[in-house]
């Protein structure tokens, strides 16, 4: 009997924690290949804090659509949402900083409700709803730039550092965790992800919950898009481009369940952002043609999600 | 008994699923020409046995010998190909394919000529044994969605008996159908046993395995048992040997006379459901067992989820004792109901979620404190109900996907045990679940009577209704069709007759 109960609680911790574990030695196995191929100037002080400095944009974006990928749903709008809002905050940053970034904060959620309202009331899958998002948005983004791009006052560039970006990054990280760690909405969201009849029959009110993640992750979008503001000063109509894909393939290198539900860890959100970050910081230090880096990334890519997939997920075999 | 020719020896079988041991050094024989019982309580075994015997799982160790070679199915065509077939308790037909496709699945090479498929013959063929089978109204070039499950059941019986067997398993087939489909199961049986072929016969109904099998194999714990001739045994012989000790005698309630208190716990008005219930009144007292039952498409599954909150486009009003109004959910469990439905694993549970979040999802408010929720009060939580409807597994963090049947419901009464609710709607506490199990059942909904609440308990199984409430609602195309007071003197012909 008590080798019964080791082996269970063994089975338990790896199955508790080896999700985790692959992608952490991912990314400390990717770091050790980039340090040998560019003699270690990867790991160079200043090109980590470089590394960190493109990660922000997308911990905080992803931090929302972890939570939509984890009732079960994916959400490609992030990209179109950073270039809108960059839009907003831009324009009205002239007036007054603090009134844009909230303006920002709220524009993003209102994208992340219309989002959310087709989603749960029309009852269309979120795949197809956010990617109607991205075109629509990217359109609104395109005719607003039309002339010129929309430049913020020079001054805001002098928020662009370490000092502001890493502790409202480090805050929507820890409040991510405890929200979905240590609190009641956290454990209903992944009862959504596993099994939404069975979520709904057990009382969680499944439709509000859903707004409410796609609301927020929305908001959250927003704040990454002053962040990315900071950075690039203004918007043109390629702003935030291919920041939807990115944020997918982080999640997915972190180990998120395509799925969604109770096998995903808040962990993925920093190590896949981090993982990404330094996959792209790396194939750039190498002086690589653009064209050869993204044929390196969808390689990579391709390979941790055909070792990682759960193929018992979905097809339970008795 | 006579000497037989063996057909097939299973030697030393194992198969491990994680750390659980489902099958344990199973080593037996089949003889030709008989029907072979093959019984056990939920996970003792049996279904996955037959499962490796068929080719859907792989032998971890061990062999089969099949007329004196070695047999290892790598898949259930290949299965077919040495003469072993299955049908089982779901559906096995594929839509969007025709009968005769669905029939010759597998076997398409035969009529493929110059990598065309010959759809003439293959339909001809099809018809042609269907015909043999009596199932003329079966057209074999139907789309098989065009028929009902019944039907389809037929095909699949075809599709499984078609050509040379050596064994043909029948894996809890039965429950799935209706009198007439069992009857031309039970006669394919008979004629590949007179044919000289060997069934495998596996159902939870221990009077069908008696009637209908000439030896019997029970399994406990992943481990053959024993053998015996289905003449020598009565129904308390075989669950003795399922269970492994003396059964108490009591199973259902011993008492014969109605009982509830003069508290109202749910008082329903009007209620109706397009399509499904029409106009429905009741009262279920306090301390009451209101037994609902039926066909299976008389309305009556529809009545415990509008009493829950849960159905769609609902009229009249449900309300509880206090009056608190029933219109969703959420209200529904937190005035004190639960509700656990016949679909278990979709909407009793969350399958792919641990035990401790299952037990522990309807009673999260209670469990957390002003913002956060402890993972210790949770852990203690469902410890606590876990073992207290003593659920085997191996901790709380396990998934509910990985447990039988009967354990499975005991994590669903667990949750609503704990959550301490009022009132119990309960459709179809049993389904599918062993003698032990339903024993444990039955007495815990005594324990929840006793305590002055209330049960509303819907089934098909009209023993279970005789057996355990106090009063009994039948029902017929979404009304009611009849009602009976507890008594000794109620027979099942009574229940029926107003079913019907």
């Amino acid at each position: 009997m008590s080798e019964k109960k080791v082996a269970a609680k063994k089975s338990s911790v790896i199955q508790r924690f080896g999700s985790m574990l692959f992608p952490l030695i991912g990314l400390v196995a990717m770091l050790i290949v980039f340090s040998i191929l560019t003699k270690g100037r990867i790991v160079g002080g200043r090109n980590l804090l470089l590394i960190l400095n493109q990660a922000y944009v997308l911990l905080i974006a992803a931090t929302g659509v972890f939570f939509i990928m984890t009732i079960g749903g994916l959400d490609f709008s992030q990209g179109s949402i950073v270039g809108v809002v960059g839009i907003v905050i831009a324009t009205l940053a002239h007036y007054n900083l603090i009134l844009a970034i909230i303006c920002g904060i709220l524009t993003g959620g209102a994208i992340g409700l219309l989002n959310g309202f087709m989603n749960v009331f029309l009852k269309i899958p979120s795949f197809i709803v956010t990617i109607c998002a991205m075109f629509l948005f990217r359109g609104v983004c395109k005719y607003l730039t039309t002339n010129a791009p929309v430049s913020a006052p020079l001054s805001i560039m002098d928020y662009d550092i370490h000092s502001i970006k890493l502790p409202i990054t480090l805050v929507v990280l820890v409040i991510g965790y405890i929200l979905y760690r240590h609190t009641t909405l956290g454990i209903k969201i992944k009862a959504i992800g596993a099994g939404e009849t069975g979520a709904r029959y057990s009382g969680i009110k499944v439709d509000k919950i859903k707004l409410l993640v796609f609301t927020a992750a929305g908001c959250l979008t927003g704040l990454a898009a002053f962040i990315n503001l900071l950075k690039v000063g203004s918007i043109t109509a390629t702003g935030g481009n291919l920041i939807e894909t990115n944020i997918l393939i982080a999640l997915v290198l972190g180990g998120m369940p395509i799925n969604g539900g109770a096998k995903a860890h808040f962990s993925t959100v920093v190590i896949g952002c981090l993982l990404c970050a330094v996959m792209n910081n790396g194939l750039v230090m190498l002086k690589l043609d653009p064209s050869v880096q993204q044929l390196i990334q969808g390689l990579i890519f391709l390979a941790v999600v055909a070792i990682t997939t759960d193929r018992k997920t979905g097809s339970a075999i008795k | 008994m006579e000497e037989r020719q063996v057909v097939l020896r299973a030697e030393e079988i194992c198969k491990t699923f994680d750390i659980t041991k489902a099958v344990d050094h199973v080593s037996l024989q089949l003889n030709k020409g008989e029907i072979r019982g093959l019984i056990g309580e939920n996970g003792s075994g049996k279904s996955t046995f037959v499962s490796m015997l068929c080719g859907i799982l792989k032998i971890d160790s061990g062999a089969f010998i099949l007329d004196g070679a070695p047999y290892a199915p790598l898949n259930q065509v290949d299965a077919n190909y040495h003469g072993v077939s299955i049908v089982v308790q779901e559906s096995g037909t594929l839509s969007g394919l025709t009968v005769a496709e669905n029939i010759f699945l597998g076997k398409e090479d035969k009529y493929v000529k110059f990598g065309i498929k010959n759809v003439g013959k293959m339909k001809e063929d099809a018809n042609r044994i269907l015909k043999s089978y009596g199932y003329d109204f079966i057209d074999a070039s139907a789309m098989i969605d065009t028929y009902d499950f019944e039907t389809r059941k037929l095909v699949e019986l075809v599709k499984a008996t078609c050509f040379d067997l050596k064994i043909f398993v029948v894996d809890e087939t039965t429950t799935a159908l209706s009198q007439s489909g069992r009857e031309e199961l039970y006669k394919q049986m008979k004629r590949i046993r007179d044919e000289g072929g060997t069934v495998v016969f596996i159902s939870h109904d221990l009077q069908e395995v008696l009637d209908k099998t000439d030896t019997i194999s029970v399994f406990r714990d992943g481990q053959y048992i024993d053998t015996v001739n289905s003449a020598d045994m009565t129904e308390d012989d075989l669950k003795r040997l399922m269970v492994g000790r003396e059964l108490d005698e009591k199973y259902f309630r011993t008492d014969y006379t109605a009982s509830s208190m003069d508290e109202v716990a749910l008082s329903v008005e009007h209620v109706s459901v397009p399509g499904l219930l029409e106009d429905v009144s009741l009262t279920l007292k306090k301390g009451e067992i209101l037994g609902i039952g039926g066909l299976s498409e008389s309305g009556m599954h529809e009545l415990g989820k509008a009493l829950f909150g849960a159905s769609y486009n609902r009229s009249g009003t449900v309300k509880t004792g206090e009056g608190i109004s029933i219109d969703s959910i959420y209200t529904a469990i937190n005035s004190g109901i639960a509700y656990a439905s016949k679909n278990r694993d979709t909407e009793s549970c969350i399958l792919n979620q641990s035990i401790r979040d299952n037990i522990c999802l309807p009673s999260l408010s209670e469990l957390s404190g002003k913002v956060l929720i402890s993972d210790k009060v949770q852990n203690q939580f469902a410890q606590e109900y876990a073992e207290l409807m003593s659920v085997k597994m191996q901790g709380t963090d396990q998934f509910v996907s990985n447990l039988s049947g009967g354990n499975k419901q005991k994590v669903v009464l667990a949750r609503w045990i704990g959550k301490d609710s009022d009132i119990l709607i309960l459709d179809s506490p049993t389904r599918g679940i062993d003698i032990k199990v339903k024993a444990d059942i039955y007495a815990l909904m005594e324990k929840i009577k006793a305590k002055g609440k209330a049960i509303l308990m819907i089934s098909e199984e009209i023993m279970e209704l005789i057996g355990m409430s106090d009063r009994i609602i039948v029902m017929k195309d979404g009304r009611f069709s009849g009602e009976f007071e507890r008594s000794e003197l109620l027979s099942e012909e009574d229940i029926i007759k107003a079913m019907v």
